[in-house]
C-alpha cells in the first residue's frame, strides 16, 4: 500500500506573488486516515492537488520541494499515471459529473486508461457495489439526489482502484444523513481495503472519529500533525484560527477533562469519571438540559419555549405582526407529476429568524423561492407583507424582500465590491450622499472595508458570500432569504456572518429565513424551525423541540448534535429519567 | 427512427442539407419539409418540444418572407403594397420608397422551406440522440476525441447556462434594476453586467471540470492513441436502407439537374431524355 512523503513543498500560483504552500514537510504511512483542517484559503485544496499531480501539471505556477507517492516524485510522472495511485474527489458533485448515464461517468476514467471493455464492465459493477449503489448503472445522473451524485463521483474514483484517496470537502453539499453515508463508505475503504485517506473539510464532528491523525494548516503551512488522541488536547491553535473542533472534545476541555472524546460512547465513558472530587457532570454555561447553546446565552428553560408543531395549531398572532404567510401551499413543477410542496401553511412574524431544514430535495429551496414570488403556488397562496404573490411580480417585492441564492456568484455583477453594494440603492434612486452613507454602514458591518475596490469574482468563496449578502442587505429588506449559507463556508466566517445578521436584523425587527442542514447553526441562531420531509411540513416550532424527536429528525435526514444526544442518553439511563428534573447547569 | 445510428442521423442531415440547396421548385422543397416533419412526428415529441419547434419554424418563416418581401432586388418584381412612399420626406427620398414585392414573398417562402427542413431534421437529431452516442459517432468519423468531447460536453451545459442567466437577471430585478428604460445606455450596461457572473461562473466551472477529467486520466494524447470504449454502436438494417435511399435520392437529383443544365445551356441534348428534362424543370 502507498505511502506519501512531502518534503519542503512550496507552491505559488501563476500571476500571484505570495506562495500558497510555504514549506510543508510530512509523511503518511499506508492505510492512514487523515483529517486536514484549517481556515478557508489556508492551502488545503492546493496541498491535495499537489499530491495527485494536478499541480503542477494542470496548473502551471512555481513548485519546489517534492511529493513522493510510493517513492516516485509525482511532479515527474504524468497525471494519467498518478491518478491510478491517487484518486481525488471534489466538493461539488455537479461540477465533477459530466455524463448523462451513471455507467458512462464511471467508465470515462477506465476508457482513458485503455482498459478492455470486459474489465471496464467488471469495475463499474464493483465500484457501484462499493458505494452502495448496485442497480444504478443505467440511471440518469440528473435523476439522482445530491448524496447519490456524490456517491457516483466516489465510484468514479474507486473504479480507478487508487491506493490513496484524497477528498476535498466531500460532504459540504450534502445533508447530514448523506454525509454519514459517504463517510461510512470512506471508512470502509480505509479499514477494509487499506486505502490511505486524506479528507480536507470543516465538518470535524463527523470526520474526526474516523481519523488516525489530524493535520492543521494555516497560511500554507502545516501548523500541527498529531495523532487523533493528542490532536485536540490543546484547542488554542484551532480557536486562534477560527477552526471548528469536535463538540464533545470542546465540552471535555471546558470541564477540565484530559481525555478528548469524539464519539458518544467515548464521551459517556469519559464523563462518567468524576473530576477532582466532583461526582456530577457540569454542562458549560449557556448549555441547557437539551444541549441547546444559544448565541445570547439564554436557555430554552429561561424563555418557556413556544412549541408549535405542524399538527398543533399555533398561538394566535397579531395580523399586523405577520410578515410572510403560506396558506395551504401546493406546488408542482411543470410537466412533472409529483407535488414538491404539499399543503404547507405557516406564518412568519417580524423579527423572527427561521431555519428551513430537511433532506436534499425535500423542497426547501422551492419554498424559499415562493417567498419572493419567483415561483407561484399551484394551489393555496403565499402572502408577503399583505401582497398575494400570485398577483405580483418579483420586482414588486424588490427592496422589501432580498435573497441570496446557494451560488452567490450569480448575484455578483459589478466591477467592485463597493459598486455591488451600491447597485440596489442606486436602482431605487437614492441620492449619492445616501448611497455613500449606506456603503459606510454596510462595508464595516460585513468586514468588507478593505476589499471595497476589489473585483467581487476575484475574492475567496467566503468573501464572495459576504459580498452577496451585503448587496442584498443594502436595500434594508424586511425579509432576507438565504439559501444554504453554510455551503463551502468555514466555521469562523459562518459564525461571523450569522452573528452579524442575528444582531442587525433583530435590532431592526427584520426577518431572516434560511435553508440549511447545519443543526448547530440552527440551534444557535434560529428562533424557529420548519422541518420539511418530501415536500410536507412535518414540524413548525422552536429549535430545541424540533430536535427532541429522533424519528422526526431521521425523516428530515438530520442528526442532532452530539452534546444533545449525550444529554438525552444520560437522561434516559438515569434512574430519575421520568421525573421533571431541574437543569443540571451550575 | 429514435434508434437510428448516430452516423445515419449525421448523414441524413448532410444529405438533406445538400438536397434543399440543389432543389429550386417549391413543390419539391415542400415535399422535403413534409418528410422532415414525418421524422419529427415519428418520435412523438413532447408538448414542450412541439411548442419550441413551432416557435422556431414560425419565426424563421416570418423573418425570411418579410425580409425577402421588402428587400428582394431581382427583376422583374411586382409591387403589391407600399409601406413608405417615395415622396415621404427624408426616408422616402433616401430609399426611393419601401415596397412589398410579390416575387420577394414567393422567394422568402422558398427560402423558409429550405431553412425549416434542415431545422426540423436538426431538432430530430438533437432530441433523439444521447450525447454519449453522438460522442462515439463523432469519434468514429475521425473527429479528434478531445474535440468531440468538448462539443458534446458543451451541449450538455447549455440548459444549465440558460438557467444561470435567468437567475442573474432575476437577481438584478430583485435589486430594483429594470432593463427596459428609455435610457439605452442603462439597458446596455445592465446586459453587460449580467454577462459578467455568467462568464465568471462558466470559467470557474470549466476549471473544475478540467480538473475532474484530468484526475480521471484524460489527456488529449491518450485520447487519440490508447483510449478504449465500453460501448460500441451497432448499424442496423434500417440504417443501411435509409442511407442507401438518401444516397440514391441525392445522386438522382444531381444527375437530373446536370442533364437539365447541359440541355438548358445548349451543351448536350438527347430526345430520349425529354421526360427527364420536363421532370427536372417542373418538379426539381
Amino acid at each position: 500500500m502507498a505511502g506519501i512523503e512531502i518534503e519542503n513543498l512550496h507552491f505559488t500560483y501563476p500571476s500571484r506573488n505570495a506562495s500558497t504552500l510555504g514549506g510543508i514537510d510530512a509523511e503518511v504511512n499506508a492505510a492512514t486516515f487523515i483529517l486536514l483542517t484549517g481556515p478557508t484559503g489556508c492551502g488545503k485544496s492546493t496541498l491535495l492537488r499537489t499530491i495527485n499531480g494536478l499541480i503542477p501539471h494542470a496548473s502551471g505556477g512555481k513548485l519546489s520541494g517534492s511529493v513522493r507517492v510510493n517513492g516516485t516524485i509525482v511532479a515527474e510522472q504524468p497525471i494519467a499515471v498518478t491518478c491510478q495511485q491517487v484518486g481525488l474527489l471534489f466538493q461539488n458533485p455537479e461540477e465533477q459529473l459530466f455524463c448523462i448515464i451513471v455507467e458512462d461517468e464511471i467508465a470515462f476514467g477506465l476508457e482513458n486508461l485503455g482498459l478492455p471493455s470486459h474489465e471496464i464492465d467488471r469495475r463499474i459493477d464493483s465500484a457501484l457495489m462499493q458505494v452502495g449503489l448496485p442497480g444504478f448503472r443505467n440511471r440518469q445522473i440528473a435523476s439522482l439526489s445530491s448524496g447519490q451524485k456524490q456517491r457516483v463521483a466516489l465510484a468514479c474514483v474507486c473504479a480507478m482502484q487508487p491506493q490513496i484517496l484524497l477528498l476535498d470537502e466531500p460532504t459540504s453539499y450534502l445533508d447530514p444523513q448523506a454525509t454519514r453515508e459517504i463517510l461510512e463508505i470512506i471508512r470502509d475503504l480505509n479499514k477494509k481495503l487499506g486505502v490511505t485517506v486524506i479528507v480536507a473539510g470543516h465538518q470535524v464532528n463527523e470526520i474526526a472519529p474516523l481519523c488516525d491523525r489530524v493535520w492543521l494548516m494555516d497560511t500554507g503551512e502545516l501548523v500541527s500533525d498529531l495523532p487523533i488522541d493528542q490532536a485536540f488536547i490543546d484547542l488554542k491553535p484551532y480557536t486562534r484560527l477560527g477552526v471548528q473542533v469536535p463538540e464533545l472534545a470542546e465540552v471535555a476541555a471546558q470541564f477540565g477533562y484530559t481525555e478528548r472524546p469524539l464519539t458518544l460512547n467515548h464521551a459517556l465513558r469519559v464523563f462518567s469519571t468524576p473530576i477532582q472530587g466532583s461526582n456530577e457532570l457540569r454542562l458549560p454555561q449557556h448549555e441547557t438540559p437539551n444541549g441547546l447553546i444559544r448565541s445570547d446565552g439564554s436557555s430554552s428553560e429561561d424563555e418557556s419555549p413556544d412549541v408549535t408543531s405542524a399538527s398543533t395549531p399555533a398561538n394566535p398572532v397579531d395580523p399586523d405582526d405577520v410578515l410572510a404567510e403560506a396558506q395551504r401551499v401546493v406546488f408542482r413543477y411543470p410537466q412533472t407529476s409529483v407535488d414538491v410542496l404539499k399543503d404547507i401553511s405557516f406564518q412568519v412574524k417580524r423579527g423572527e429568524i427561521v431555519a428551513i431544514m430537511g433532506a436534499n430535495g425535500s423542497g426547501k429551496t422551492t419554498l424559499l423561492l415562493h417567498l419572493i414570488a419567483l415561483l407561484r403556488p399551484s394551489g393555496g397562496q403565499v402572502i408577503i407583507d399583505g401582497q398575494d404573490t400570485r398577483r405580483c411580480k418579483p420586482r414588486h417585492l424588490a427592496g422589501q424582500v432580498g435573497i441570496v441564492f446557494q451560488n452567490p456568484d450569480l448575484l455578483l455583477q459589478a466591477a467592485t465590491v463597493a459598486e455591488e453594494i451600491a447597485f440596489g440603492p442606486k436602482n431605487f434612486k437614492l441620492s449619492r450622499a445616501e448611497v455613500e452613507e449606506r456603503l459606510g454602514e454596510i462595508l464595516p458591518m460585513f468586514d468588507l472595508q478593505t476589499l471595497k475596490m476589489e473585483a467581487p469574482y476575484a475574492l475567496s468563496r467566503g468573501q464572495r458570500q459576504r459580498t452577496a449578502v451585503a448587496a442584498s442587505f443594502s436595500l434594508y429588506p424586511d425579509l432576507l432569504l438565504l439559501d444554504e449559507p453554510t455551503t463551502g463556508q468555514d466555521y469562523y466566517h459562518l459564525q461571523q456572518l450569522m452573528q452579524m445578521l442575528d444582531s442587525t436584523m433583530k435590532a431592526q425587527n427584520k426577518t431572516v429565513i434560511f435553508c440549511t442542514h447545519d443543526v448547530h447553526l440552527t440551534l444557535k441562531y434560529a428562533t424557529r424551525v420548519l422541518l420539511l420531509h418530501r415536500g410536507a411540513l412535518i414540524f413548525d416550532g422552536c429549535p430545541d423541540a424540533a430536535f427532541a424527536d429522533p424519528e422526526r429528525l431521521e425523516h428530515a435526514s438530520l442528526v442532532p448534535p452530539l452534546t444533545m444526544q449525550l444529554r438525552r442518553f444520560q437522561n434516559d439511563t438515569s434512574p430519575s429519567s421520568h421525573e421533571n428534573r431541574p437543569p443540571r447547569n451550575r | 427512427m429514435i434508434h437510428l445510428h448516430p452516423h445515419t442521423k449525421i448523414v441524413l442531415l448532410a444529405i438533406v442539407s445538400c438536397l434543399v440547396i440543389l432543389l429550386d421548385s417549391p413543390i419539391a422543397l415542400l415535399v422535403c419539409f413534409l418528410i422532415s416533419l414525418c421524422f419529427q412526428a415519428s418520435i412523438l415529441p413532447s408538448w414542450r418540444q412541439l411548442r419550441l419547434l413551432i416557435l422556431f419554424i414560425g419565426l424563421g418563416t416570418w423573418g425570411l418572407i418579410y425580409s425577402q418581401g421588402i428587400f428582394y432586388n431581382q427583376l422583374p418584381r411586382t409591387v403589391i403594397f407600399t409601406l413608405i412612399h417615395k415622396d415621404v420626406p427624408v426616408i422616402g427620398a433616401m430609399t426611393g420608397g419601401v415596397h412589398l414585392y410579390r416575387e420577394g414573398l414567393f422567394h422568402g417562402a422558398v427560402q423558409s422551406l429550405r431553412f425549416n427542413t434542415t431545422l426540423t431534421i436538426s431538432c430530430f437529431i438533437i432530441w433523439t440522440t444521447q450525447s454519449r452516442d453522438l460522442l462515439l459517432a463523432l469519434v468514429k468519423l475521425r473527429v479528434p476525441y478531445s474535440l468531440a468531447f468538448m462539443v458534446t460536453t458543451g451541449l450538455r451545459y447549455i440548459p444549465l447556462i440558460g438557467s444561470e442567466a435567468q437567475t442573474v437577471i432575476r437577481s438584478q430585478r430583485l435589486r430594483g434594476f429594470r432593463y427596459l428604460r428609455l435610457n439605452f445606455l442603462h439597458t446596455i450596461s445592465g446586459i453587460l453586467n449580467s454577462l459578467r457572473p455568467i462568464l465568471t461562473n462558466n470559467i470557474r466551472r470549466a476549471t473544475h471540470l478540467s480538473e475532474a477529467v484530468e484526475s480521471r486520466a484524460f489527456s488529449a494524447d491518450a485520447a487519440t492513441t490508447s483510449r478504449t470504449s465500453l460501448r460500441e454502436l451497432k448499424t442496423r438494417r434500417g440504417d443501411v436502407i435509409l442511407i442507401a435511399t438518401l444516397i440514391v435520392c441525392l445522386l438522382s437529383v444531381i444527375g437530373l439537374k446536370s442533364i437539365y443544365f447541359l440541355y438548358a445551356n445548349g451543351l448536350y441534348y438527347a430526345s430520349w431524355l425529354r421526360g427527364a428534362y420536363t421532370f427536372a424543370r417542373e418538379v426539381l
